[in-house]
């Protein structure tokens, strides 16, 4: 199966890798359940779609700005629970930017937290994530997804229903 | 959570700006969409192309019932949540034989055992059905053996038939006595109660399953070309004790229904609008009551059991793991 990686995958894979598989099979998780609808809200109420969200290839960054000399791309979160995840996902961005010959940095965005965050690309990030790629594509070749397994995560997740029937 | 919108009255279904209305003589109601999970339409009801529309757009089943047949069909919009390698494993499934008759006889064996917790409930109360009991248990040990989907339903038929009898000791009213199970027309109160129940959780299962990544033409006791829908009628199976017969006995033990609310029609008896209102509301309250979840630790409702059994279907075919139907601990 071709795989048309995205900044999405590689926020599933650190915090489920069960969600990886799923997502790649077009298994979504319950778009009713309270948290994907307050992520919904918060995302377009925050940052209008059609003023903020640029697309680059198959990445869609949600703010891009420039900052004297430098490019700053932004991601938003609901919150900072999935701190690792999203740093990973924007630095993966940023390696898109990189292998086009654009240098940017980026920040996180926790509107509701009134946070932000600054994500920079070291050789070291740069190398753990082609082990994050390879390895999500490993998940996704695979016939059936991870079992599913109890996290921390899991009680507010949107798949709970699904793992746990 | 979402509810499910019931009309019962006649008038003009329709989209006005980004809700749902309801016009009728006596005026105009709105219903938010984005609050409505199914609509039920039990009156003569006019609607729109510009109103189904809406209905896809907004991923909405909407199920139409007649007064003499019940369930007419649904306009199930295209599917949203859709899955290629999900179909492929679910048809996989049914054209294994061995697979199928797997599942087959699962669906049957949760059926029989919810029966058994609502009659086990009932003799603990008094109700004297020790016999019929142990009659339904011996039986049971025979779904094992039936190697064939035509063998399992008949031996289904014959367990809900000792079965449905038993509502003559539950139901302690002789203006609903069962003799045995009829329908098209249904030819007592008790088979209008049953019949009618049934296919409510019929359309409430479909729209379940519009929730999942399954094909609901795709059954495997019911069987796929003979019908429109049959998955839905499968799970049906496992919870019609729990919550149709558990509504029926309900509603005639409390009184709620009596002779008034049915009529006769077609040379058989139907509720009639006032029965199928209270009915409707019992249902309902069924559905949206939760019971404590022993795997995911949180309160869950009887409807989201239904959906929660289809994601069990939906994990045999992409992971193997195996199908075990739910049977209610009361």
């Amino acid at each position: 199966m071709d795989i048309y990686m995205t900044g999405v995958y590689i926020w599933y894979y650190n915090i489920c890798k069960r969600q990886v598989w799923l997502m790649a099979h077009s298994i979504l998780p319950d778009e009713n359940d309270d948290n994907i609808v307050l992520g919904r809200f918060l995302h377009e109420y925050y940052y209008r779609k059609d003023q903020k969200e640029i697309k680059f290839g198959n990445a869609v960054f949600d703010i891009l700005y420039q900052d004297k000399d430098e490019i700053v791309i932004g991601e938003t979160k609901k919150s900072s629970r999935f701190k690792e995840a999203s740093r990973y996902q924007l630095l993966f961005y940023i390696k898109l930017l990189k292998e086009a010959g654009i240098s940017a940095k980026g920040v996180l965005f926790y509107p509701e937290e009134r946070k932000k965050e600054e994500v920079v690309l070291t050789a070291e990030e740069e190398e753990k994530l082609e082990k994050m790629i390879a390895e999500i594509e490993t998940i996704i070749e695979k016939e059936s997804p991870p079992p599913a397994a109890t996290c921390r995560y899991c009680p507010k997740c949107a798949y709970r229903e699904y793992c746990f029937a | 959570m979402k509810k499910d919108l019931y009309v019962f009255n006649s008038g003009f279904l329709r989209r006005k700006d980004n809700t749902i209305m309801f016009e009728t003589d006596e005026g105009k109601k709105y219903f938010p969409v984005e609050e409505i999970e199914s609509v039920f339409i039990f009156g003569e009801v006019d609607i729109n192309k510009r109103f189904l529309e809406f209905m896809t757009e907004k991923n909405i089943c909407v199920h139409f019932f007649n007064r003499y047949e019940y369930y007419v069909g649904t306009y199930y919009p295209r599917e949203h949540y859709n899955s290629g390698i999900v179909i492929l494993k679910q048809v996989e499934f049914y054209n294994d034989y061995n697979k199928r008759i797997t599942i087959a006889r699962s669906i049957v064996e949760g059926a029989v055992l919810n029966m058994l917790v609502v009659l086990r409930y009932y003799n603990s109360r008094g109700n004297m059905l020790k016999d019929e009991i142990e009659t339904i248990e011996r039986m049971r040990h025979n779904i094992s053996a039936c190697s064939d989907v035509n063998t399992l339903m008949a031996l289904e038929g014959n367990i809900r038939e000792i079965y449905y009898r038993c509502f003559n000791k539950i139901l302690d009213d002789e203006n609903f006595t069962f003799v045995r199970r009829s329908k098209n027309p249904p030819l007592d109160r008790i088979n209008a109660l049953i019949s009618f129940g049934n296919s409510l959780l019929y359309a409430t299962t479909l729209g379940e399953i519009y929730q999942t990544q399954l094909d609901p033409r795709i059954g495997y006791l019911h069987s796929t070309n003979q019908r429109k829908f049959s998955l839905n009628l499968d799970i049906s199976e496992i919870f019609k004790p729990i919550i149709v017969d558990r509504v029926i006995f309900s509603l005639v033990n409390k009184k709620v229904l009596s002779e008034k609310h049915f009529e006769k029609e077609l040379n058989g008896i139907i509720l009639n609008d006032q029965g199928k209102k209270l009915f409707v509301s019992e249902y309902n309250q069924k559905l949206y009551s939760t019971i404590m979840h022993p795997k995911l630790n949180t309160q869950v409702s009887y409807k989201r059991l239904i959906r929660m059994e289809a994601y069990k279907l939906q994990k045999l075919f992409l992971e193997n793991i195996e199908y075990k139907p739910f049977v209610a601990r009361w």
